[in-house]
């Protein structure tokens, strides 16, 4: 199972191979760091542009390319490529498509203002766009040697199948718990009302926690937390979170079929996340869109 | 499987999705005349030009395109020699060693930073002359004399583009090719509005055409002849960009060579048929609209569009606006890929090499031509009267300079081989040659001149004119940084790092 790295010669990349080494520690995958130039020829001006500088700008990649393999952790195996696109993102999708890679891994940690995460035009264009699930590294994340539990955001109503399919396919893999979770804002609306969109919230987890349970072997530990603050941001504050976790998250309803698209709530979770996210695109099935590991056995 | 993770010392790494950006006849003609930018150039240059041989304009357009053809047909033989290393740095060292290749790389740079001050200081004098055509308040594009907010105005420009540039990203070609139809077409409009007027008897003062105005010979003396090629030499500049475009063309060997003519052939026209228009209209008299003019000079377009073309002047300012802009920001890439190429074989403090992690780019060298480019305009705005015209005749200079260099390297690089065979005797050896000793005597004769201080403009420092100080003192300062780096660093001056070189003798050819 490949894993594409958008790697960037800075702290995101380096949180970015950190995060990888870690999703693919206990899983056999490979980590492919992928640094995205501009494509060669620039607009032409009066002055034409130095040919000797693309050749230059290789070189620096390649360097930084070494740079970000030696930070790969274990004794993982991991190549490094440079590719050439339009765009960082696009660059990063003809990679998974062409290596039929399970992931696109991408720091998004904010380095320097407040908050763990940004959501900067990079990780913006990839998650509107990417086929593969696309998982965004907080900022600082250091490696851990496998994930220690997975978290699925299930959300408060029907639907999101295949979500639940890649949560339960990766903790039954790592053989790692899964915990369910539901958010609920109660802030503007009464209390009533609070009542039962809680209440729904709860009926909703524990048909998703029967279903869960059904595709895991018997003794696969799976639970269940509905929690709720005045807002989604104080709900995932309310919740503990362990430092070797990831949260898996679906795109939003508003994605075209098959691509990503980071809804509203997901952008709430993430003001206030501290862990690793991994958004799934809609429709995306693990087994089914994962050809390398149907090539693999 | 483990022992993967680390690439071994020397090991190519994959380079994927590298497409070579094919474009037709057409994409490489709206290229070329897209460096180019005609409704810019021609504001730009018209006044200069007709301030130095009056109504023989026309004709020095043509002659000053000979010197350009010869260089640029160097050019291409150093291309397709070199194609990986290849502007008037890389070339120039190899042909003649570090010190000439420093300088010619300098010029390069130098020409580029000041191309960029001229760019930025015509878009700010449209961006208001266009915001009082908008709100038809004059009051507002009068908004540019005022220095300060002129001086600003340029900053914020200048910032923009070198931002956009900084980041990475790149204006695309579709872009380029609505702005160049757009330009031909309000020049196109400005033609025939003019020739309307003249036909009714409006125009400002109708001069008729003559074939006089078509005679070089008639140029009134070898001074005003060689400035006005040094002007002539500035409109072409960016033509050969088409005829080295080799790389990205679709189809056959032979569409860079008909790109490169037809681009000619269009460039020619427009230029041609805007000059008799505008001298035709408006005559070379010193008052109102009049080419003479030294008032209006500076800025042929933003007087004379509106007695032409009326109301609709609003749309040649915005021809100028965008194409100046739109060439600002294309402009940034050229400078600041040779300041880090000469960073990186240590002709410059290493920090020029360094690359953005996070843009991909050459972000210190961005930043120091924006820096250099609006400290340059800043100044000219207050010492120069007419700082446009000014830099437009500087800029003619230093072109001829490195164009100059870079003809005479090619002669020199393939002095082996120059011999052997008819093609090679014209291409390698007579065109270079012929080309490089026009540009660099047009270069010292403008030189020599421009010391009087009634040359150009007027504009003069304790007695010399600025022009002189501009042209000669950039390329004195270039002698000065060269010298600081070589005790500094001496790597690249003892040829340690880009070492001269010759083409191998191959006489199959």
């Amino acid at each position: 199972m490949r894993y594409i790295v958008g790697y960037i010669a800075n702290e995101r990349g380096r949180d970015a191979v950190a995060l990888a080494s870690t999703l693919a520690a206990h899983t056999g995958g490979e980590l492919d760091l992928t640094m995205v130039l501009p494509q060669a020829q620039p607009p032409a001006a009066r002055v034409p542009s130095e040919p000797g500088y693309d050749e230059l700008l290789a070189e620096q990649a390649e360097e930084w390319l070494k740079e970000g393999l030696a930070l790969v952790g274990g004794q993982l195996p991991a190549e490094a490529s440079v590719r050439y696109a339009e765009s960082f993102a696009e660059g990063l999708i003809q990679e998974a498509e062409e290596e039929q890679a399970r992931m696109i891994v991408i720091g998004a940690g904010r380095h320097g203002l407040l908050g763990r995460y940004s959501i900067g035009s990079v990780a913006s264009a990839l998650l509107h766009s990417s086929p593969v699930p696309v998982a965004l590294a907080p900022r600082g994340y250091q490696a851990h040697p496998g994930l220690g539990r997975v978290t699925c955001a299930v959300g408060t109503r029907a639907g999101a199948d295949n979500l639940l399919e890649t949560a339960v396919d990766a903790a039954a893999r790592q053989r790692i718990p899964l915990r369910l979770i539901s958010l609920v804002a109660v802030g503007a609306k009464g209390a009533a009302a609070s009542e039962t969109s809680t209440e729904q919230a709860r009926t909703h987890a524990r048909t998703v926690l029967e279903e869960a349970a059904a595709r895991l072997p018997a003794e696969h530990e799976v639970t269940v937390e509905v929690a709720h603050g005045d807002s989604i941001e104080d709900a995932v504050e309310e919740l503990q979170w362990h430092e070797d976790e990831l949260l898996v998250i679906g795109s939003s309803r508003l994605a075209q079929h098959n691509r990503l698209f980071l809804g509203s709530t997901a952008n709430k979770i993430l003001r206030s996340l501290p862990v690793p996210m991994v958004v799934v695109p809609r429709n995306y099935s693990p087994s089914g869109g994962d050809g390398a590991a149907r090539k693999n056995g | 499987m483990s022992d993967a993770t680390h690439v071994s010392e020397g090991h190519e790494l994959s380079r994927k999705g590298l497409s070579e950006n094919s474009i037709g006849l057409i994409g490489a003609v709206a290229i070329g005349l897209s460096c180019i930018a005609p409704a810019y150039t021609l504001t730009g240059a018209l006044g200069p030009t007709v301030r130095e041989v009056g109504v023989q304009l026309p004709a020095i357009f043509i002659v000053g395109f000979i010197p350009m053809l010869l260089v640029a047909l160097g050019y291409r033989e150093l291309n397709n020699a070199m194609p990986d290393s290849g502007t008037t740095f890389t070339w120039a060292t190899k042909a003649f060693g570090p010190y000439v290749g420093w300088m010619g790389g300098w010029g390069l740079v130098a020409a580029t930073v000041i191309v960029l001050s001229n760019l930025a200081g015509v878009a700010v004098d449209f961006f208001y002359l266009m915001l009082g055509q908008l709100f038809q308040n004059p009051a507002l594009a009068d908004l540019t004399n005022n220095k300060p907010l002129n001086v600003f105005t340029c900053l914020v420009f200048m910032v923009i583009a070198a931002w956009i540039s900084y980041r990475g990203m790149q204006t695309t070609k579709k872009v380029q090719y609505v702005l160049v139809g757009f330009q031909l077409v309000v020049l196109a409009w400005f033609v025939i509005a003019a020739v309307l007027h003249i036909g009714n008897g409006t125009a400002f003062d109708h001069t008729p055409v003559s074939l006089e105005w078509f005679n070089p010979f008639a140029v009134s003396s070898f001074t005003a002849f060689a400035a006005g090629i040094s002007l002539s030499i500035f409109i072409f500049w960016g033509w050969d960009v088409t005829l080295t475009m080799n790389e990205e063309t679709k189809g056959s060997k032979t569409t860079p060579g008909r790109a490169a003519t037809l681009t000619v052939i269009i460039i020619l026209a427009v230029y041609l048929l805007v000059a008799v228009a505008a001298i035709s209209f408006a005559g070379v008299g010193e008052t109102g609209v009049g080419l003479g003019n030294e008032e209006t000079q500076d800025n042929v377009f933003a007087a004379l569009a509106g007695p032409v073309m009326g109301p609709f002047a609003l749309l040649m300012s915005f021809a100028v606006l965008s194409s100046s802009a739109a060439s600002l920001q294309s402009t940034f890439v050229g400078p600041a890929r040779t300041l880090l190429a000469m960073g990186h074989y240590k002709a410059l403090p290493t920090r020029y090499a360094s690359i953005n992690p996070r843009f991909r780019s050459p972000g210190f060298a961005t930043v120091m031509a924006g820096v250099a480019a609006w400290l340059f305009y800043a100044v000219m705005r207050f010492v120069s009267d007419s700082v446009l015209s000014d830099t437009i005749t500087a800029l003619g200079m230093m072109v001829c300079f490195y164009y100059g260099i870079t003809a005479l390297a090619c002669v020199w690089y393939f002095r082996r081989e120059a011999f052997s065979g008819a093609r090679n005797i014209v291409l390698k050896f007579l065109a270079p040659l012929l080309g490089g000793i026009m540009l660099v005597v047009t270069f010292i004769t403008t030189s020599v001149d421009s010391i009087d201080p009634a040359f150009g403009s007027g504009s003069e420092i304790g007695g010399i004119g600025l022009v002189f100080l501009i042209g000669v003192g950039v390329i004195g300062l270039g002698v000065v940084l060269m010298l600081v780096q070589r005790a500094r660093h001496p790597e690249f001056f003892q040829g340690e790092t880009l070492r001269r070189s010759t083409p191998v003798l191959n006489l199959d050819e």
